[in-house]
């Protein structure tokens, strides 16, 4: 549709004296925030961008190195190791709490009573300090005092009777699971919010029409909650690549960097073994990791998808 | 008019409040690790040394995560007086930056070669300058189950032919030989690493490998690496196997200890402070021994030497002299030494002066008196061990703890390991970054 006559467009006419006036108003009372985010976010994202390029040890004079870190890291295994470790984590956390959370906050929304309640249950774990959380689970996950020994020893479910941290096969999967019983409570809540927020009648059409519960589930809720679920999926992808607190407080990345990911293989680099030039390098690509997750969103959006 | 009476009284009111500033005297700022902070350290330490210099203030705060804290600090140029550091590690490379004032004319006037342990006093000293001062000590020994070992009619071994006795004996009673782990901080690996090639390798080839005399591909380096791995991996010893180790923390390995899960654990004095704890609620009793020598080559027992946190006096301080007289007020005196590390165990703040028995508050441990008394006689004669946290370089120490994990899990070879630990340390032996190594008594080892 052609634009009526004296219909504004934005950006569509210059600005006139006061539209100048509002405008640099405008930009007055944001410029705290922005000067803000120079200091605290640009200012230093730039200086870790040229550390990368620097033998600096954290304190005291650089050298630049050049590409040099860059072709450490091509032969570092214990980065590759735990770049793939990142992966399947991304892979695990792209799929468990959101299965769970889809399923929970589908279930909840028959529930009236006690709805509330259930959602606060849920909720609690994920406000838990991990340090408490890592702490608890420790224990339960402990080969000699934890809960598999007590189930074995008392009902002779054998199974669960293993060293889940202490293990080179489980430990990543034995932290991934404590970190996904303190996570999926979060999903959950978002996906019962945006549940509850799609219009009725949508269901009572569906149902006239002969859908079942799970046709329900596919053609209505799924599509309804796109955003939301979308805004989940970018969230965790960007969260997988960061992860460091579940996994420096249970095995710092053993044993024998077994769960070693790009977060402790970082902090290890700068704060034990003092090379932060190389240590800002593997923050590169984390960054990087988090460029290319927003990037395709962006480029989906662009696509047309309703994200 | 009005504006003019403002400026004026502003600026006397600034004038004034300099004057006054003058007139107190200089503050100085000491931060130290608030989980290691002794609980008298304000009327034991501050409080004192604020009342003998008038002119002088002491502020000690303490930092949740100091290393960081400093770090950040210092490159903002708002670090305290008084530079904390976790080990002689840490200060050299705040050295390297420039950041910390050389010691040697205080030292030399206020005679602290004399109030300091020598070896001590030698490992803060780097290029043969005085930066740091060891904050605490510390050793390994071997600490077993009293009421275990009493109910068995096991005496406590004093060579390897008697531990491994001792081991086979536990293991017939269905107790675990050894206990230890690493789940809340993983380079407790480092603690049985540097144990093994003290009492294995021995005392001298150990200092061979760190002043470069030998490699450490050496066959003592590379038999004791590999006995640990056997008592770890094949003989299942520590904990009842490697993923119990991997799986066991802190407090794990002292209940495994104390219940009697456990026979002895190898392990570092800072458990003096709290491993009576365990043993109380478990109605068992402990007991410690020098750590048995498991070669030939490593003579007659010994211990090893550990410094914990250093302090230095950061050279951007504006009041180094003061800085320079709250050290040597702390170093000073024996007695309130003893104060502070008996209010923390003597986990921390065993600052290495020379004290003798009666400087012990009263009612100190008999066990804790007497680990110090007989470390300050054999270390006295020259039978002295290397831990890795005081003598390796930042790299080749994390290599050390880390990558021997891979060894335990057969992903590479003891060869393979020890090459790498050899090509780590040659870079830092060609840059120069090597630390202070005092010598040990050579020869009739």
């Amino acid at each position: 549709m052609a634009a009526t006559q004296g219909t504004i467009q934005p950006g569509a006419v210059s600005l006139g004296g006061g539209s100048r006036r509002r405008e640099l108003g405008r930009w007055l009372f944001i410029l705290p925030v922005v000067l803000l985010n120079l200091v605290v976010i640009v200012g230093p994202a730039f200086f870790g961008v040229y550390i990368a390029f620097t033998d600096w040890s954290g304190v005291g004079s650089m050298n630049f190195v050049g590409l040099e870190n860059f072709g450490r890291l091509l032969q570092d295994q214990v980065f590759w190791k735990a770049l793939r470790n990142n992966l399947v984590w991304t892979a695990i956390f792209l799929v468990v709490p959101i299965v769970l959370g889809l399923l929970g906050a589908y279930m909840l929304t028959g529930i009236r009573r006690g709805q509330m309640f259930m959602r606060v249950a849920f909720f609690v774990p994920y406000v838990l300090p991990s340090v408490v959380t890592t702490h608890i689970w420790r224990y339960l996950m402990h080969p000699r005092v934890g809960l598999g020994q007590w189930l074995s020893d008392n009902f002779g479910i054998d199974f669960l009777d293993k060293a889940w941290l202490g293990s080179r096969d489980t430990a990543l999967y034995g932290i991934a699971f404590m970190d996904n019983w303190h996570f999926w409570g979060f999903p959950l809540v978002l996906l019962l919010a945006a549940m509850s927020a799609v219009d009725v009648e949508l269901y009572e059409v569906a149902r006239l029409d002969g859908a079942s519960r799970f046709q329900q589930f596919r053609h209505v809720t799924l599509p309804s909650i796109r955003p939301t679920l979308v805004f989940l999926l970018l969230m965790i992808a960007i969260w997988s690549a960061l992860v460091f607190d579940y996994i420096f407080l249970t095995t710092g990345g053993g044993p024998a960097n077994a769960s070693e990911v790009m977060g402790t293989h970082l902090y290890t680099t700068a704060f034990e073994r003092f090379q932060t030039g190389y240590a800002a390098t593997i923050g590169l690509v984390m960054v990087l990791w988090v460029a290319l997750v927003v990037g395709g969103f962006v480029y989906l959006r662009k696509r047309g998808w309703e994200i | 008019m009005f504006r003019r009476v403002l400026v004026v009284t502003l600026l006397l009111a600034a004038l004034g409040v300099g004057v006054v500033g003058a007139q107190d005297g200089v503050t100085i700022t000491w931060w130290t690790q608030s989980a290691a902070m002794p609980s008298n350290i304000q009327a034991v330490l501050v409080d004192a040394f604020n009342a003998a210099h008038p002119d002088i203030t002491l502020e000690m705060t303490p930092q949740e995560n100091l290393n960081e804290t400093l770090r950040v600090a210092i490159q903002a140029g708002e670090a305290p007086d008084l530079l904390v550091t976790p080990g002689a590690s840490f200060i050299a490379e705040f050295v390297d930056a420039g950041l910390v004032e050389p010691l040697d004319d205080a030292a030399a006037e206020l005679g602290w070669a004399d109030k300091i342990l020598d070896w001590a006093y030698q490992s803060g000293q780097l290029g043969g300058v005085l930066y740091s001062i060891p904050l605490t000590y510390e050793s390994l020994v071997l600490f077993y189950n009293k009421t275990v070992f009493e109910d068995n009619g096991w005496t406590p071994p004093t060579n390897i032919d008697e531990f491994n006795a001792i081991a086979a004996a536990a293991e017939d009673i269905g107790i675990f030989p050894l206990t230890y782990g690493n789940a809340t901080w993983q380079p407790s690996n480092e603690h049985l690493m540097g144990m093994y090639l003290n009492a294995f390798a021995g005392r001298e080839n150990v200092y061979k490998a760190l002043v470069g005399e030998i490699p450490w591909t050496h066959e003592s380096i590379a038999g004791a690496t590999d006995l640990l791995r056997q008592h770890l991996v094949d003989d299942v010893w520590y904990s009842g196997g490697l993923e119990n180790y991997f799986a066991n923390g802190g407090d794990d390995i002292r209940v495994e200890l104390a219940t009697g899960d456990a026979a002895m654990m190898l392990s570092g004095t800072w458990n003096f402070r709290g491993i009576g704890q365990f043993f109380e609620e478990a109605g068992t009793e402990w007991d410690w021994v020098p750590i048995p020598p498991m070669s030939d080559m490593a003579g007659e027992y010994g211990y090893e030497l550990a410094t914990g946190t250093t302090v230095s006096v950061n050279a951007q301080s504006p009041n180094k002299d003061a800085a320079i007289k709250a050290l040597d007020f702390l170093i000073s005196d024996p007695a309130l030494v003893l104060q502070l590390a008996a209010d923390v165990g003597f986990g921390e703040w065993v600052v290495p002066v020379h004290f003798g028995v009666d400087d012990f508050p009263e009612g100190t441990d008999e066990r804790v008196v007497r680990f110090f008394s007989d470390f300050a006689a054999v270390t006295g004669e020259g039978r002295i061990g290397y831990t890795t946290w005081t003598f390796w370089p930042n790299d080749p120490n994390v290599h050390l703890w880390e990558a021997v994990e891979n060894v335990w899990w057969g992903d590479i070879s003891v060869e393979e390991y020890l090459e790498e630990h050899e090509r780590l340390w040659q870079i830092e032996r060609d840059s120069g970054n090597l630390l202070p190594v005092p010598a040990p008594a050579m020869g009739g080892m």
